[in-house]
């Protein structure tokens, strides 16, 4: 059997499909829950307190250091034996791409805020407008023009990220590839290539349009 | 009929007696401090600005000019002393206040407008949209009325073809003169601007002041910063000379301050303004 003939098998496609589903479901839900733990945690990076300021540099830089996979293990195994917390392995995804997401966010977030010259704040200020009409009406619309083409990029390196999963096992789109290649090994040597090629352009038929969106942004908003 | 006119004349006589006697803006006994500073950057310094007159304010750079004009804009807080307009105590020195601005309510701060050094326009907007925020967010003004008078003060400044450009396609000059459209539509008591030909190519700091002369001939009460001698000169109807924080001189004689300054202080500072054509020995 050719690989061509192999993607054309019945099953194959509607199973990888599926599997895609669930990359894209994980990949959806941590995006959405890092978006209120990173404004958060940008926000109180931006604090004068010295101790907040330590715990968010501690925060970021942990997330940073360790490996995602390192991470995940944690949260899979070590959790569940510090606290007798009995996540499921997508579950454990879920929680380590939103910490993950929310600490790099946070610092796009952090570093947006401290891009805004004080000057800003000064005409807003003499100009007679509120605290409330200067973030609302400025600052906040400032921020986020500085602040989004990156975090497409980061929410595409989320949508990379989640085939780590496969490692607690998860059965996402590469698990579900690596099922259809086992289960075809000898009807088509050739599958590995096929199949994961596949999986291939489906990830980028995801991150792309993010991509150009990002590239996009960027363009837009360079003057700023 | 005729007691209403005299009443309503009597009452034109009050206003105008107040604003005789009352200045536009009176500083007394300003002083501030930075934090971590050991001597103050503004010292007791006292002055009045008549309503429809130009105060300019000059002095060696770190002399406090730019300070005192942020701490009359309520950027900076003071530690003692007392801003008025009209009389009306607007701020009044807290000593133990070294940072944060003034808690002063909105419609009290656009009563003071400003316009800086950095030309700086809200970049999210266009230019009709920078001039349109303030009245119709703060003040309350209808949309369409905002609209028209940001028009019109577009027109005084030569600029109502570019009403819908972005900040980022405007040159330095064209950016300045829409920043002082943005701070006279709130129609304010008195206008600081802080030198705002400083960042300017020279070719683009003439169609500004150009501006700022014309403001001064409508009688708009300002006080300005500014290092172009000729144009202060040109312009001024009072002077100030600031050193280290503390007024060293003032004239109200511009012309004679200019030509044949008194003071030593004041001969030794245009002095610096001033070259001599090096002559070549042979």
């Amino acid at each position: 059997m050719s690989g061509v003939e192999l993607l054309m098998q019945p099953s194959v496609m509607p199973r990888l499909l599926s599997g895609l589903w669930v990359t894209v479901w994980i990949a959806a839900v941590s995006v959405a829950g890092s978006i209120p733990v990173g404004l958060v945690t940008g926000w109180l990076m931006t604090r004068r307190n010295v101790v907040v300021r330590f715990l968010m540099r501690l925060y970021l830089d942990f997330i940073r250091i360790m490996p995602q996979l390192a991470l995940l293990f944690i949260a899979f195994y070590g959790f569940a034996r510090l606290w007798n917390w009995n996540l499921d392995a997508t579950g454990a995804c879920v929680l380590v791409f939103i910490l993950w997401g929310g600490a790099e966010l946070g610092d796009l977030v952090r570093a947006a805020l401290q891009s805004i010259p004080a000057s800003q704040y000064d005409s807003a200020y003499v100009l007679g407008f509120n605290t409330w009409q200067t973030y609302t009406r400025l600052i906040i619309p400032l921020a986020l023009r500085r602040m989004l083409p990156a975090s497409v990029n980061l929410a595409t390196r989320i949508v990379k990220t989640t085939s780590l999963a496969v490692l607690l096992g998860v059965v996402e789109v590469v698990k579900v590839g690596q099922q259809i290649i086992d289960v075809y090994r000898f009807r088509c040597p050739d599958g590995a290539l096929w199949i994961y090629g596949a999986i291939f352009l489906m990830y980028f038929f995801i991150c792309w349009p993010l991509s150009l969106l990002a590239r996009h942004l960027e363009r837009k908003w360079s003057h700023d | 009929m005729t007691e209403a006119r005299n009443v309503s004349a009597a009452q034109t006589d009050a206003v105008a007696q107040t604003d005789a006697v009352q200045p536009a803006l009176s500083v007394r006994h300003l002083t501030k401090t930075y934090p971590h500073a050991d001597r103050p950057v503004l010292n007791d310094v006292s002055f009045d600005v008549p309503k429809g007159k130009v105060l300019v304010v000059l002095g060696p750079s770190g002399s406090g000019k730019s300070t005192l004009l942020r701490a009359i804009a309520g950027l900076e807080p003071i530690q003692s002393g007392t801003i008025a307009l009209r009389g009306e105590v607007i701020d009044e020195g807290k000593p133990g206040r070294l940072t944060g601005r003034s808690k002063r309510a909105s419609a009290l701060r656009t009563r003071i407008g400003m316009v800086f050094q950095s030309y700086d326009l809200f970049p999210n907007k266009t230019v009709l949209g920078n001039i349109t925020m303030a009245p119709t967010l703060v003040l309350k003004r209808k949309p369409a009325e905002a609209r028209e008078e940001a028009m019109q003060l577009l027109e005084r400044v030569h600029l109502a073809d570019r009403a819908n450009a972005w900040p980022h396609e405007l040159s330095g000059g064209q950016r300045q003169r829409v920043a002082i459209c943005r701070a006279l539509i709130e129609h304010p008591e008195v206008l600081l601007l802080d030198e705002i030909t400083a960042a300017l190519d020279p070719e683009m700091v003439r169609e500004v002041l150009d501006v700022v002369l014309e403001l001064a001939d409508n009688g708009q009460t300002m006080v300005l910063v500014t290092h172009e001698m000729r144009f202060a000169e040109a312009i001024a109807d009072r002077v100030l000379l600031l050193e280290d924080g503390a007024i060293v001189d003032s004239s109200d004689d511009p012309e004679g301050f200019f030509t044949n300054p008194q003071s030593e202080r004041a001969k030794q500072f245009l002095g610096s303004f001033e070259y001599k054509r090096h002559e070549a020995t042979a």
